[in-house]
């Protein structure tokens, strides 16, 4: 314990540093996931992707497709995605940010679909005969009603990143991955044990930080009506 | 297919001199109030903000917006200050019901397209609505299009009824006196069913039928066939002095002239009457209707008499 406590006053200026960028590591990966997961997710849901002369099988397959495709990205080991990158990304941020992205895109996709097809046809249709053209009814009524199902995909993407964040670090340098990495690569070292503690607990520190902003988020975006 | 949520394959339709296909399909359904029978509010947004999504799309100011939502809140029956500000979900079936016929009248459209709006509705509360409809329609007088499988329903409601057969084939288009006298085909006479006369009571509106006289009493003896009344001071109906046929005067049963001959029998048949009279909106009497006119020959008034 008391190495602990030396470790974080002695480093402070690190800790600090890792905190930081891995949250930002985060958050920006977890923006732009989001944004693809979305446009991917209403491109298939109004299917204006695929011709309507191809067959129902395969329009409805072209949904069924992207959401294996973007579940097997999640199945492939985090420490080998990153080896991947390396070779064609180099090294540092970019890489980081792309595999980090790779991983959210599936929880965000999948609850994006599922909400809006949750939707009450009943209600779409009543949209569609008081004459809201389809631009007007995604933004109005069906995005609004699966709002909350697609904030709790988020969530669960950003609690996935948030641990992969941590491997992160082997091409990066970036976030609680480096004190793991290293306390693990020298363990038995002087203070290698803390640095090993700190980067365990410090993705939890910024997991509870994000909880608490989603809560916020949730409170001021969903209609009070239609809270879960 | 007239709003073109389906579009017609073949064969126009023709809304105020424009083929409904030629114009833009949201401009054109902003034109046509629409209710369905699962409602469909939005569960998002309060009851102010549904009745004035159409106002809204069309560029109203929020005053007006305001205004006319607190105006078709009372049209529907539901006090504006209590329910504007309430979601969908805390209002009951019939409630949420009356919203939808409200934001379809929202943008004041010249026709309206009702499916079915009353069908997924318990019996009791949908006659009410249907009373409160005829009611509403009598103050904004628009073309409304109401889909139904209820033939009652549609006799009630309905000015003109077109019965489909099977296929989308219209079978008849008429009155709902012609449809229940005198029906097309075998079709529609099945689809009417037994108990046409009965249901032909409720479309006789006591106010156009030649009633039969009555002598209001004057204690003079009963001159003639015609009964006689006893009144008050103020000329209100007491009860029959005398009545032709009858030893003992039967019992006295109003009915107000707004009524039906469906409500006239209805009053006979529960106070074993052979007459009611008949009074206007002071209690005055206008005449009686007697039981053995009914088996008989009702006169309208003007015609025969």
């Amino acid at each position: 314990m008391g190495d602990i406590v030396d470790y974080l006053s002695t480093n402070s200026a690190n800790v600090q540093f890792y905190a930081q960028s891995h949250f930002l590591l985060v958050l920006y990966a977890e923006l732009i996931a989001t944004v693809i997961a979305v446009v991917l997710a209403l491109v298939l849901h109004t299917n204006n992707l695929t011709p309507p002369s191809w067959s129902k099988r395969i329009r409805a397959g072209t949904q069924e497709t992207a959401l294996l495709v973007s579940s097997a990205l999640l199945t492939v080991p985090s420490l080998a995605l990153f080896g991947l990158l390396q070779p064609t990304l180099g090294l540092g941020i970019t890489p980081a940010i792309v595999g980090l992205t790779l991983y959210g895109i599936y929880p965000v996709l999948r609850n994006t679909v599922a909400g809006l097809s949750s939707v009450d046809p009943a209600v779409l249709e009543a949209a569609r005969g008081i004459g809201m053209g389809p631009v007007r009814r995604m933004v109005r009524i069906q995005m609004p009603l699966a709002w909350p199902v697609v904030l709790s995909g988020i969530r669960v993407s950003v609690l996935i990143m948030i641990s992969i964040a941590a491997v992160a670090a082997i091409i990066s340098d970036l976030g609680f991955g480096k004190p793991l990495l290293d306390g693990l690569a020298r363990l038995g070292g002087a203070g290698s044990f803390a640095q090993v503690v700190v980067g365990t607990l410090g993705p939890l520190v910024i997991a509870a930080g994000y909880e608490i902003a989603f809560l916020i988020v949730k409170r001021l975006t969903t209609p009070r009506e239609i809270r879960v | 297919m007239m709003n073109r949520l389906v579009e017609p394959t073949t064969g126009r339709v023709i809304l105020d001199g424009d083929d409904v296909t030629a114009v833009n399909a949201d401009q054109l359904r902003r034109r046509i109030g629409y209710v369905i029978q699962q409602v469909g509010l939005f569960p998002h947004m309060s009851i102010g903000q549904n009745i004035g999504m159409v106002p809204a799309m069309l560029g109203w100011d929020r005053k007006r917006i305001t205004a006319r939502v607190d105006e078709l809140l009372h049209l529907v029956g539901m006090e504006p200050s209590q329910y504007r500000d309430r979601y969908p979900r805390q209002l009951s079936g019939g409630q949420q019901q009356r919203v939808g016929v409200a934001r379809a009248l929202a943008a004041d459209p010249p026709v309206m397209l009702m499916d079915e709006p009353f069908g997924a509705i318990d019996p009791i509360t949908r006659e009410r609505l249907q009373d409160e409809f005829l009611e509403v329609q009598r103050q904004v007088a628009k073309t409304i299009c109401f889909v139904t499988h209820d033939l009652t329903e549609a006799v009630k409601l309905g000015d003109r009824i077109a019965i489909f057969r099977p296929g989308g084939r219209l079978a008849q288009y008429d009155t709902p006196d012609e449809i229940l006298t005198h029906p097309a085909d075998d079709f529609v006479a099945e689809f009417v069913g037994g108990g046409t006369a009965v249901r032909r009571l409720s479309l006789l509106d006591l106010a156009r039928l030649q009633l039969d006289d009555v002598v209001v009493s004057t204690g003079r003896e009963p001159a003639g066939n015609y009964p006689v009344l006893a009144v008050d001071d103020d000329e209100r109906p007491q009860r029959w002095l005398h009545v032709a046929e009858c030893s003992e005067p039967p019992p006295l049963v109003t009915i107000p002239l707004s009524g039906t001959v469906y409500d006239a029998v209805d009053a006979m048949l529960n106070a074993r009457a052979p007459l009611v009279l008949v009074v206007d909106d002071d209690g005055h009497s206008r005449g009686a209707l007697r039981w053995d006119a009914l088996v008989g020959d009702l006169r309208a008034r003007g015609a025969g008499a």
